[in-house]
């Protein structure tokens, strides 16, 4: 288990990471769902070849952007070995009974494209501004008080409950438990999250306890550090035009 | 399990949003009514981080490895909240560890979300019959994973025929999770019962029904 380090790079210096945080979530929001809506595969090249420029752009480093995809492979992986075997349509290379057909390939390499390029996108939003930026910028643009709270607590307690249970689970490894998956193994997780729920839950008590001598009345108090330049404006206009661009391409193609 | 982005077509993501925001005000709405819903944030919070964390165990089960989901199980100890709590939880994933993608939040929040409302009620509906507690508790684990594998399948059969293989392979890998995940939810449920009795919706002894 590891820390969930996703801004460890916020402290970088590139346009992407000067870029306004209300301005960037706007226009890659914009241009992430653009791109995960393209309809074919020129499309979606042109999309994967623009989140790759913002990239390099943003000079995120190439490993924390591999190493961050690999969950993207639990989808796309059998899509891709499945649905050109699976798929009817006209057979590129067939034996016996098993068919590899070019509609089932294209589909597949289409999402496949398409899953790549948001992730790049995904990752360079969120790795090139600090979360607690991102949640101030969601809060300024009008997201309910009460979902940006929760992110923002439930986030900071993220840490403590991982802390809580390295040390519940560090104590269970040294008195020699080992996690297999058979009934005893598994009623013991049941019984370490248990342990944790009643932690977080007698904590939870003492937090909201002291929030409220400090006059918390889940109202949040929103200090708006940033400003909006002309360049973020202008950087604004130009995402949002590419990722309509994105959209209008085939149609032109066609 | 999550649905990454890039898969689905744009009317299930509509949809899958449309969804969500329904129920994120109806159960806010409903826990207004309740008492105050500042008093409820931290608290909630909190729980979410916990689940969150726990959620991140892992399991492997050859020949597939997976996470612990714990929607039944949030469902049973949150009540209607459960949904804005596996709602944070989605998107911190989706933000934090890129598990799931940030455009199918909604439908992914949908497919853990109402099973874990479904567990609820029959967690209350067993209860009340005087079933065991860790065994109702069990069953919700095992229900919670089940429902929401058959939302999935049904959200990627929607999609398009050309997800069939896919959908099947999916189920069938999240099978012995189900299994894990109602043995380790009846385990909390029991454990629960013995030490902290209020964190679940039953009527604690001495308290009138």
């Amino acid at each position: 288990m590891r820390y969930p380090d996703i801004d460890k790079y916020a402290w970088l210096d590139s346009p992407i990471h000067r870029l306004e945080p209300r301005i960037k979530i706007l226009s890659f929001t914009v241009l992430i769902f653009s791109a995960v809506f393209v309809g074919n595969i020129p499309a979606a090249l042109l999309a994967l070849a623009v989140a790759l420029l913002i990239l390099i752009l943003s000079r995120l480093p190439v490993r924390f952007v591999l190493q961050r995809s690999t969950p993207i492979l639990v989808f796309v992986l059998p899509i891709l070995l499945l649905m050109p075997l699976t798929v009817p349509g006209t057979p590129i290379w067939s034996a016996g009974p098993v068919a590899f057909t070019e509609e089932g390939l294209s589909y597949a390499v289409l999402i496949t494209i398409r899953a790549v390029a948001a992730i790049v996108l995904v990752l360079t939003l969120l790795g090139t501004q600090r979360i607690e930026a991102t949640l101030r910028a969601l809060s300024l643009l009008r997201v309910p008080g009460v979902i940006i709270q929760m992110l923002f607590f439930t986030y900071r307690y993220i840490y403590v409950m991982m802390d809580e249970f390295l040390s519940i689970w560090s104590a269970m490894r040294a008195k020699g438990y080992t996690l297999r998956p058979n009934r005893y193994g598994l009623s013991i997780i049941g019984n370490l999250v248990g342990m944790l729920l009643v932690k977080s839950y007698e904590r939870a008590e003492r937090v909201y306890c002291g929030m409220e001598a400090r006059g918390y009345r889940g109202k949040p108090i929103t200090v708006a550090p940033f400003s909006i330049t002309a360049a973020d404006y202008f950087a604004c206009l130009l995402l949002i035009g590419i990722a309509g661009g994105l959209q209008v391409y085939p149609l032109v193609a066609l | 399990m999550h649905i990454s982005d890039g898969v689905l077509p744009m009317p299930v993501i509509v949809a899958g949003w449309v969804i969500t925001i329904i129920l994120l005000a109806g159960t806010l709405r409903w826990a207004a009514k309740k008492g105050d819903i500042a008093r409820e944030i931290p608290k909630l919070s909190v729980m979410a981080g916990a689940f969150f964390v726990a959620s991140l165990i892992h399991i492997d089960i050859p020949p597939s490895s997976a996470h612990l989901i714990l929607n039944g199980l949030v469902g049973v100890v949150l009540g209607p909240l459960s949904y804005l709590a596996l709602f944070i939880g989605l998107t911190l994933q989706a933000l934090l560890f890129q598990h799931g993608g940030i455009t199918v939040i909604g439908i992914n929040t949908v497919n853990v979300g109402i099973p874990a409302l479904i567990c609820y009620l029959a967690f209350l509906a067993g209860s009340k019959r005087g079933i065991p507690l860790p065994a109702i508790g069990g069953v919700c684990g095992g229900l919670g994973v089940l429902l929401t594998v058959v939302l999935l399948v049904l959200v990627l059969v929607v999609s398009g025929d050309q997800f069939f293989a896919v959908a099947g392979l999916l189920a069938g890998a999240h099978l012995p999770i189900a299994v894990a995940e109602a043995i380790v939810t009846g385990a909390v449920v029991g454990y629960l019962v013995r030490v902290k009795p209020e964190l679940l919706p039953i009527p604690l002894k001495g308290e009138k029904k």
